[in-house]
């Protein structure tokens, strides 16, 4: 912004999130709890993971909850909307995952706008991390460029190795930013030597061959040979959808409380991948077999979503390929169908 | 700063999964499994549905379930509908009485619009129903049969798998008797002793029915199955893709293009559809 390139130190990075927390908002980021590393909230920075270590569950988790409620009523008939927004902030997103962010904004916001993930979302600040090499084998962000995308954040930090370079993407980012956060004006671009160390780190990786043209292939190969022996090996367990950062099929349930005098209205994750998913009256099922729901739940990522929103849906996290039980990869199935595979591509 | 960030995800003043309260104001018994409803929005406002669309239908403490309108676009408040008992929802409501509250959403969908209606004017139209794939096509049915004679012809064939599941018997019979223009065809898979009608499938109808296939319009609804033998049955006759038109059911959870559960290949029955053009998706793998 204005030519002029901002800096924070390590210091009073963690003195502004502090500062967050202080202000009554909640603030999520990497943390551990346990064993497991995961996005939380939490109550002091010094809780906050600063190197990357991939989590079972995206950050999708924070706008579309695995459930949530969005009708309360009583059985004599009143009925309210319930939406529950708190101004939040997520500290130390990927850019993989700034990308998925992106995604479900555009999905949700479109024509009928949902009023429960738009009214999360609006109340929110998003501070980007950024990656300066690859998180671990299993991911595949560099197939689809998605390292390098960082749309879906208010600002974005690089870290330097000393401090953190700043690039601010939105009005709200920028306005946060100089209301928790002491940054230093630098008139040389600090943020070159980030870029270089980066670009090195990635320059043995490259995207998918045809990247642009993938919604073409696939729409050409829905008889590939690739839908029988994956989906043959498909557990149908649903894991894969549930840990993707862009997947946001939901079901929806009534439940009632225990007096029976008033309930809820549930929305909760649902999966492409279970069997029941495409089952209408009658017991008729437009996906019965596995090979027929990967095969769904793949072109969503690279081709029948990916025309609509102009870039892959899939976004290379590699939380499904740690997730899948039988070692089944959105990498292995398109470097398949394009053709990459068995050339050594 | 970066155009992608510009998207506006400000919420809109609506909450779409806000249900609106109606009445039941009657209830008739067609079959063992199908009861017919006339529902009263309470908010005193038309539906404004066009034909082919649906609604989401609430019970509160049981869920929702998407049911299609069966009748006409009208000027009150009342709307209809015919419901089979086949899942939570729809066998609660079978328990309920008249004057019992429901709860829906809607119009949902994109149903039989002007553009379809305009192509259907002075053309032969030749509805062909099977069993509850009836009542999705009877609020355009009776649209058409308001003014016959905006159409050279109306066909109407009609198939259930017993005389017992025939809706709307005596509207039916009154169609029948309307002559002019108008001609109504039954069959059923398997007659009983009193049944003196057609017995076949609903292909056997397509014969005894004299069309121009290039000057005719077909609208299709019923089970999966139908819709294979159907279609052969036409394009046989030489009949263009492009005049056919078909309601789809899918089981919809949210109505507006977001929940997944309709998905067809890349595209949203609920928005998109449920009333396609079969030129539109005959190479998408996951219509029928």
């Amino acid at each position: 912004m204005n030519g002029k390139f901002r800096k924070i130190s390590k210091k009073d990075l963690l003195i502004g999130l502090d500062r967050i927390i202080n202000d009554g908002r909640k603030l999520a980021a990497l943390t551990r709890k346990g064993e497991k590393v995961l996005y939380d909230y939490v109550t002091k920075s010094d809780e906050i993971l600063m190197q990357y270590i991939p989590t079972v569950l995206s950050p999708k988790k924070f706008f579309l909850p695995q459930d949530e409620v969005i009708l309360e009523y009583t059985t004599k008939g009143k009925v309210t909307a319930k939406i529950e927004a708190e101004s939040m902030v997520l500290f130390g997103i990927k850019p993989c995952d700034l990308h998925g962010i992106k995604i479900l904004d555009e999905a949700f916001a479109e024509s009928n706008g949902d009023p429960n993930y738009l009214a999360k979302r609006e109340k929110s600040l998003i501070i980007g991390l950024d990656c300066s090499r690859l998180c671990d084998e299993k991911a595949f962000c560099y197939k689809v460029n998605a390292q390098n995308i960082t749309t879906g954040c208010d600002f974005m930090l690089h870290n330097t190795g000393i401090d953190f370079a700043v690039t601010v993407y939105t009005e709200k980012g920028a306005e946060q930013l100089d209301k928790y956060f002491q940054t230093e004006i630098k008139s040389e671009n600090i943020l070159d030597d980030f870029n270089q160390a980066k670009a090195a780190a990635f320059s043995k990786f490259g995207t998918f061959k045809q990247l642009k043209q993938l919604p073409e292939i696939f729409e050409n190969n829905k008889n590939h040979s690739v839908w029988q022996t994956e989906g043959d090996k498909c557990l149908s367990c649903g894991s894969c959808i549930l840990v993707c950062p862009t997947c946001y099929c939901f079901d929806v349930a009534d439940e009632m409380a225990l007096n029976l005098k008033k309930g809820e209205r549930i929305r909760r994750w649902d999966a492409c991948m279970l069997n029941s998913f495409a089952v209408v009256a009658g017991n008729d099922n437009f996906r019965e077999e596995p090979k027929d729901r990967l095969k769904h739940r793949i072109n969503r990522k690279f081709n029948y979503l990916m025309k609509k929103h102009g870039e892959s849906v899939c976004v290379g996290c590699g939380r499904c390929v740690r997730a899948c039980l039988v070692n089944i990869s959105p990498k292995t199935i398109a470097e398949t169908i394009t053709g990459e595979l068995s050339t050594g591509g | 700063m970066n155009s992608n960030n510009k998207l506006n995800i400000k919420p809109k003043d609506e909450n779409l999964y806000l249900p609106e309260k109606a009445t039941i104001t009657k209830i008739k018994n067609f079959t063992d499994k199908e009861l017919f409803f006339e529902l009263e929005l309470q908010n005193n406002k038309p539906l404004g549905h066009i034909p082919g669309q649906f609604i989401q239908l609430s019970i509160l403490g049981i869920g929702e379930a998407p049911i299609s309108i069966s009748s006409p676009p009208g000027a009150d408040n009342k709307f209809e509908i015919c419901v089979r008992a086949v899942g939570d929802v729809t066998n609660k409501l079978h328990s309920f009485n008249v004057g019992d509250e429901i709860f829906i959403r809607g119009p949902f969908g994109h149903g039989f619009d002007d553009s379809i209606i305009q192509k259907m004017y002075r053309k032969h139209i030749l509805f062909i129903a099977g069993g509850i794939g009836y009542v999705p096509l009877r609020s355009l049915i009776n649209k058409v049969l308001k003014e016959p004679e905006l159409y050279e012809k109306i066909s109407i064939l009609y198939g259930c798998k017993t005389p017992d599941e025939i809706m709307y018997k005596e509207e039916i019979a009154e169609v029948a008797e309307m002559g002019k223009n108008i001609e109504f065809l039954k069959t059923v898979d398997h007659g009983d002793e009193n049944w003196t009608g057609n017995t076949g499938v609903i292909t056997t109808l397509i014969p005894q029915v004299k069309f121009n296939p290039l000057n005719t319009i077909a609208i299709i609804a019923g089970p999966p199955v139908m819709y294979k033998f159907v279609l052969i049955s036409l394009i046989n006759k030489g009949m263009p893709k492009s005049n056919i038109y078909m309601s789809l059911e899918r089981r919809m959870k949210c109505g507006v293009g977001k929940c997944g559960h309709c998905k067809m290949e890349g595209i949203y029955v609920c928005k998109e559809g449920p009333v396609f053009n079969y030129a539109d998706i005959e190479n998408n793998e996951e219509v029928l």
